[in-house]
Parts: structure tokens; C-alpha cells; sequence
């Protein structure tokens, strides 16, 4: 005669025997589905919704933001260099300068700093990884920039260029790298925003690599030198590939942070000078209440930034692929 | 205070009203520093001292101040209760239908005081623009003047007796402020003014430099408020180039490219960064002779060490032509961008009978008197402004006859739905123009296209 508390145990136990006899592949995906279900409520779920705004006319003049559904006009507005914004998008027809166009602007963002952060982080680790007295010391001296609110620097980078109290224009003028007013000037201004986020994140770079480099077994150069290999051979050969996953992920990481520029443009020369494509989402969003229009920048935004770490992840899996 | 509030709260079905923390109000930080004279006013007005009433430290620059209005409304915030809204965007708000209608709310007697009494041209940016309604109690209006050191200019040699009310030119002006300028070595600029890439030159050093000149946004006057794509865009004309070529003389010298070869230099490059805020600063700190800026200037000045009538003064704004000889009905003579904020109601506000009450007190001559003397904003009420005495205004009564001239000489700025696309727009170009990145005609060529496909959306 069996009792309820063994009925019960046979219950649970059904399911459990059924998902022993599965394959390993299945097991893991059917453990992985609580995650995938959170991730697809916090991520999906808005990113569909952001879609769905963007299919919709803007309503300047009434209650509601959104009007009738008018399908991908907002994309071939923003595409086509015709949106009703104060910036463009994308402009095929070259009538926008090209730093006056979201997409360039962050773009070359994104490229330049991640480019310059990834060397510049590469040679402090480098540095980092070397024994030698206040060692300590040196870490922090280089990690100091990112411990700064983005806030805090901006405005560090805006005084220096301000009109009436900042030193640096004068100066950069003199030596004829800028112009007059150069918080005013696209191109000034989208240096000034470049060499502050560099100035900044290079340390970001440098921990990550850092943590690559001590991770390699020191015996593999003890193996280099006895084998007669030069210094360059050992970085090609032993440090390089070594560190590349960890260089890619911190690339990866630092080329979706750089996309999404926003706080350090606002704060120094302001959205209407170097409109990066979070920039003109804000634009959109509170200047005109054009709320579908946003939703569009938003979406593209997404699409781009996904195409990227789409990228860097082929990229990596080959390197994995290759180290392991 | 505070005690008698909760317990007057605690009576009364309607539970919480007239205790529940204070009435908030997102004023700015002039406002802030004022609370309490205004709000002792506004308890002798007849306010129920049961209601505290709070003024929030606003962000100054009117397009932050927008944005974050944006956001409170559509996201249906219940605070802050009121909002002191710029004259020049609030019929957006009010059309989207996200501001209490006061028309159905205010009692009648202080609905007929605001329609009889208050300057026509600032209830007529707190209406709606079809029905007619009022959704703002205009608080103050604003209109710019012309600050200068008499100090320097009558050391100078020249004559101010009656500057406070006859305008100047402003070649003659800008010959002045050469003059002035190569007198006094210490001081940095002749001139200073708004000319940032922003909201504040779109609506009003742009837009009244080039009224004097003769031009329009949008031909007569009569069309500033619409309707939208159905009026001319007259951007593309000789005044505005003038104006732009004026200001180029003024901040790079007449020899430089697109300027006028007969007006001199009388600042520098600044003013192309410079809004509220920096273009006061270094008049107040000593270092400018002129500066067109907003009444608040006044009592920040005086405070700061000036003397009314000996080293400092106002003048009204100088003119390109002469009244009337401009292209467009209502454009020529001195003209003074119509600024101004509104008080208006938060639909979402658990408290709408309070803050109606705070309304009603606001609509009332020895409160605006008091706001006038703290805080440098005129009356909305003409006859008020022109009928204080020193008594009751302080320091501010030496310059009552330059806001009267002021007042009868104003532009307003062209708020339609369309104007918070428009606007932008306009200064962008405008300050492309400036620094000489666009030549005058082919930034306002660039403007009129822009407009142009903005006004028509959706015909």
C-alpha cells in the first residue's frame, strides 16, 4: 500500500528521471531557460516595444506621442537624411557635414577611442606587469581617470574650453590646432570629446589586459628565452594569443560603451555639436517630442551596436578556437 | 507653520489637502532664494496660511527646463503642482491637453482681472490658441533692455540724459561701444550678448535683432502664431543677413568675411558660447561696458556693488530702421524679444485646489509688487510697473520709464506646435552663420528649406 508522501515523491521524480534520459545539449537548455525567460522580459520584451513605437507618426500636437501606423517611414526618414530633427541620422547625399550626422559621429567615435584606449591600456599593462618597486602606486596613479564621475570630467574638459575661464582654447589656438570657440566647432569639439573619453577609459583597458597578462604562465617565456626567442617573438608567439579573448572582451565591451555616448557629450559640448546616435535619441525624445522618430534612433542604435559585438563574437570564437 | 498645516489637513473629507508637505512649485533659483517674502505675500494676498507653499530650484536654461517638463508630464508625475512655464513654449503643452484649464478652475473675478488688466500679448501665449481658454496666469513677463555703465560712457563724453528712453541705432551704438572700449583698457568687452546655439537665440537676441532690422520669421506679425503652413517663410532676406553681418562686425571686426565693413569690433568670439548667465558675468564682474540681458540682471548688479543712476543704467534696445520702414507689418524701431513664464497647473497634482488657491493669491498687485522688488521680474500688470514708487520697488524705480518704453516696443516670439521643431532649426543656422562655418545667405537659404519641410509636415 503506498502513501501519499511516496505518491508525491513519484510525482517529482517523473520529471526528473525524464530529464536524465535526455541528451547533455537538451539538459542544459531546458537549465537555461529561467535565464533566458528573465532575459527576454528585460531585453526583448523592450526592444520589441521600441520597435513597435517606431512604426508609428509622430504627434507633436496632441496628448498621446504616437499617431497612425505608417509602417518604415521613420527608417527611411532617418536613412535618407529627410527626419524632421535638429541632426541628422544618416545624410546619403553628403548635404550634412559628415560630423553633423549621428551615425558617422559615433562610429568614428567608437573606432578612434576604442583604437587609442586599446593601445594606450595595452602599454600601461604592459608597465603594470612588470616587477618593480611602488608598483602599487603606479596601478592607482592610472586608474584614478576612471574612478572620476563622467559628470565631474566633463565639466573638468568643458572649463578648460569655456570662453571666460579656461585656458585651453587659447592655447590650442596658438599652436592652430583649433579654432575660435572651439565648443562651438564640430570638429574641435568632437577631439575634445575623444581625448577626454580616452583620457578616461584607458584604464578600463589597461586592468582588463592586465589581468590577461598575469594569467600567462611565466614558464612559457622561460621556454622563449632558453630557445633563443627574441623579445618580439615572445610577444607575438606567447603573449599575444594568450591574451587575445581577453582583449577582444574587453574590446567588445568598450566598443558598446563607446556606441552609446551620451553623458560626456551633453556635458561638454553639448548634443547639438557632436550629435552622437544616443544624443539624437534624446533630441527626439524631449527637444521635439517626437517620440516614433526616437524610438527609430533608438532601434537602430540597438541594430548597430548588435551588428558590432555580433562581429567581435565570430572573432572571438575563431580565437578560442585557435588557442584552445 | 508646519503644525498647523497637518492639523488643518486632518479635518475635512477630502483628505490630505492643505497638509500634506507643501505645495511644490518648479520656479528657478532666483525664485528659490526669494521663497519667503513671496510667500509671506502671498499669505497677505488671502492664501490660506494652511498651505506651505515650496519653490523649486528649476534649471535655469529655459530648453533643460522644458525637457524636464516633458518628461514630468507624459510621464504623469504628481509633482511639482505647478510649473512656471516659458511664455515661449507653453501652448505646445497646452494643445497636447497635458496643463488644467484655468478657464474652468480660477474664480470669475480673477478671470476678469486677467483678461482686462494683464499685458494682452503674454495672456495670449497662456491661452489655447483655438478656444481661447487660459491654462497659464501669466507670473511676469520679460523683456530685455540694455545694460550700461554710465560711469564709462559719460567719462567717455557722451551725453546719456536721454538714453533711458530714446533709442539709438545701432551703428551709433556700436560706434559708442568702440569708443568706450578703446578708453578703457581694462575691460574686455564693449559688448556682450546671447548668441549660443540655443533656444535663447532662436526666440529672442535673434529674433528682435533682426525685427529692428526689418525682418520677420514669418512676414507680418499677425502670423507668428500660426497657422502653421499657411504662412510665409521670410527668412531668406536681406535684414537677416544684415543681422548676422552685424553681429560678425561685433564680435571679429568689419574686415572679416561676411561683416559689415562699417560697423566696428566691439567684442570678441564669445558670444557665440555665451547665454544668460556668461554674458552677465563679466558685466557684472566689471569687465563689459554694454549688455543686453533680462530685467534679472538689475537687482544682480545692484547687489553686486552698482549704484542706479551713476555707474549703472538701462537704455531700450537699439534698432536697425526706423518703425515701420521694415519689410513686414510690425517689424523696424527698438524691439524687445517678448520673453515671460507662466504659472500653470499640473493635471496629476493630488492637491488641485491648493495650488488654484496659490494661483488666485498670485493674481494679485502687492504680490507682483513684492516679486518685482525681490526678484527684478515686472509686473504683468503695465499700470503696476508703471505706478510703483520707490517705497514699495527700492532701486528698481530708476528704470521704470526705459520698461515702459520697452514694453510698447515687444516682439514675440512665433510659438505654434511647430516652434519646438523650429527653434533649434533656427539657431543652429544662425550660429553656423555667426562663426562664419555658412555665409549669411546660404544659412538662411539652408533655414528657409528646413522650415519649409517642417511647416508642411503633415499637409
Amino acid at each position: 500500500m503506498t502513501t501519499k508522501q511516496d505518491t508525491d515523491t513519484r510525482l517529482l521524480m517523473r520529471p526528473l528521471n525524464w530529464l536524465e534520459t535526455q541528451s547533455e545539449a537538451t539538459f542544459a537548455y531546458i537549465l537555461l531557460a529561467p535565464a533566458f525567460l528573465l532575459l527576454a522580459v528585460i531585453a526583448f520584451y523592450p526592444l520589441i516595444r521600441t520597435f513597435s513605437f517606431s512604426l508609428l507618426a509622430d504627434q507633436t500636437a496632441a496628448p498621446t506621442p504616437f499617431g497612425e501606423f505608417i509602417g518604415l517611414d521613420n527608417y527611411i526618414a532617418l536613412l535618407t537624411g529627410e527626419a524632421l530633427l535638429p541632426q541628422q541620422f544618416l545624410d546619403p547625399s553628403f548635404a550634412t557635414p559628415l560630423l553633423q550626422q549621428a551615425l558617422f559621429v559615433t562610429l568614428a567615435f567608437a573606432i578612434l577611442s576604442v583604437l587609442f584606449e586599446t593601445l594606450i591600456g595595452f602599454g600601461q599593462a604592459i608597465v603594470l606587469d612588470q616587477d618593480f618597486y611602488g608598483r602599487r602606486w603606479v596601478r592607482v596613479a592610472i586608474i584614478i581617470p576612471y574612478a572620476i564621475p563622467i559628470v565631474i570630467q566633463a565639466m573638468i574638459f568643458y572649463l578648460m574650453f569655456n570662453p571666460t575661464v579656461g585656458f585651453a582654447a587659447e592655447f590650442m589656438q596658438g599652436i592652430g590646432v583649433f579654432g575660435n570657440n572651439p565648443l562651438t566647432n564640430a570638429t574641435d569639439s568632437f577631439i575634445i570629446v575623444l581625448v577626454a573619453d580616452i583620457w578616461k577609459t584607458s584604464a578600463f583597458m589597461a586592468l582588463l589586459i592586465l589581468a590577461g597578462l598575469q594569467s600567462i604562465d611565466r614558464g612559457l617565456y622561460d621556454v622563449a628565452r632558453v630557445s633563443g626567442a627574441s623579445p618580439w617573438q615572445q610577444f607575438k608567439y606567447i603573449t599575444l594569443p594568450l591574451i587575445a579573448p581577453a582583449l577582444l572582451v574587453a574590446m567588445l565591451f568598450r566598443t558598446m560603451d563607446a556606441m552609446r555616448i551620451y553623458g560626456l557629450i551633453d556635458a561638454t559640448a553639448g548634443c547639438q555639436t557632436v550629435p552622437s546616435m544616443s544624443c539624437l535619441v534624446i533630441t527626439a525624445l524631449q527637444n521635439t517630442r517626437r517620440w516614433a522618430t526616437a524610438s527609430a534612433v533608438a532601434f537602430l542604435t540597438a541594430v548597430v551596436i548588435g551588428v558590432l559585438v555580433l562581429l567581435y563574437l565570430i572573432t572571438l570564437r575563431d580565437t578560442e578556437a585557435g588557442v584552445t | 507653520m508646519g503644525v498647523a498645516g497637518c492639523l488643518g489637513g486632518g479635518d475635512g473629507g477630502d483628505g490630505g489637502d492643505g497638509g500634506d508637505g507643501a505645495i511644490q512649485m518648479s520656479m528657478d533659483g532666483e525664485w528659490a532664494d526669494a521663497q519667503e517674502p513671496v510667500v509671506e505675500a502671498l499669505y497677505e494676498a488671502g492664501l490660506s496660511e494652511d498651505i506651505d507653499v515650496e519653490f523649486l530650484p528649476g534649471d535655469f536654461e529655459t530648453g533643460a527646463r522644458q525637457t524636464d517638463f516633458t518628461s514630468a508630464l507624459d510621464a504623469g508625475r504628481s509633482s511639482p503642482d505647478i510649473f512656471m512655464m516659458d511664455s515661449g513654449w507653453t501652448i505646445p503643452f497646452i494643445v497636447r491637453e497635458q496643463l488644467v484649464n484655468l478657464s474652468e478652475e480660477l474664480s470669475s473675478d480673477t478671470l476678469d482681472f486677467v483678461q482686462s488688466d494683464y499685458l494682452e500679448a503674454a495672456v495670449s501665449t497662456a491661452s489655447h490658441p483655438e478656444s481661447g481658454d487660459l491654462y497659464g496666469l501669466p507670473v511676469f513677463p520679460d523683456y530685455p533692455v540694455m545694460h550700461y555703465r554710465k560711469d564709462l560712457v559719460e567719462d567717455a563724453g557722451y551725453d546719456t540724459s536721454d538714453w533711458s528712453t530714446e533709442p539709438m541705432t545701432w551703428t551709433e551704438f556700436a560706434e559708442v561701444a568702440a569708443d568706450v572700449l578703446e578708453q578703457n583698457d581694462d575691460i574686455e568687452y564693449g559688448f556682450t550678448t546671447q548668441g549660443a546655439d540655443y533656444e535663447g537665440t532662436a526666440c529672442c537676441t535673434f529674433n528682435e535683432m533682426m525685427t529692428s532690422m526689418g525682418g520677420a520669421y514669418f512676414g507680418d506679425h499677425e502670423n507668428l502664431f500660426g497657422p502653421v503652413g499657411d504662412r510665409p517663410i521670410t527668412v531668406d532676406e536681406e535684414p537677416l543677413y544684415e543681422t548676422i553681418r552685424m553681429m560678425r562686425s561685433f564680435m571679429y571686426g568689419p574686415d572679416e568675411e561676411n561683416a559689415n565693413p562699417d560697423i566696428p569690433q566691439i567684442s570678441n568670439s564669445d558670444l557665440v558660447e555665451f547665454t544668460e548667465e556668461p554674458s552677465r558675468e563679466p558685466f557684472t564682474g566689471g569687465n563689459a561696458a554694454f549688455m543686453r540681458n533680462w530685467p534679472y540682471a538689475i537687482n544682480i548688479n545692484l547687489d553686486e556693488g552698482f549704484t542706479a543712476g551713476e555707474d549703472y543704467d538701462v537704455m531700450p534696445m537699439p534698432y536697425g530702421v526706423e518703425e515701420g520702414e521694415g519689410n513686414y507689418e510690425g517689424t523696424g524701431g527698438t524691439s524687445h524679444a517678448l520673453g515671460g513664464w507662466h504659472l500653470t497647473v499640473n493635471p496629476n497634482s493630488q492637491r488641485l485646489d491648493d495650488a488654484i488657491a496659490v494661483l488666485e493669491a498670485f493674481a494679485n498687485e502687492d504680490v507682483m509688487l513684492t516679486v518685482f522688488e525681490e526678484l527684478g521680474n515686472l509686473p504683468p500688470v503695465s499700470s503696476v510697473t508703471q505706478e510703483a514708487t520707490e517705497d514699495q520697488v527700492g532701486d528698481l524705480a530708476n528704470f521704470l520709464d526705459t520698461f515702459a518704453v520697452a514694453a510698447d516696443n515687444t516682439v514675440p516670439r512665433p510659438v505654434t506646435t511647430a516652434w519646438p521643431d523650429e527653434s533649434p532649426l533656427i539657431s543652429g543656422e544662425v550660429s553656423d552663420a555667426y562663426r562664419g562655418e555658412k555665409s549669411p545667405e546660404d544659412a538662411m537659404a539652408d533655414l528657409e528649406e528646413e522650415l519649409a519641410s517642417i511647416e508642411n509636415e503633415g499637409q
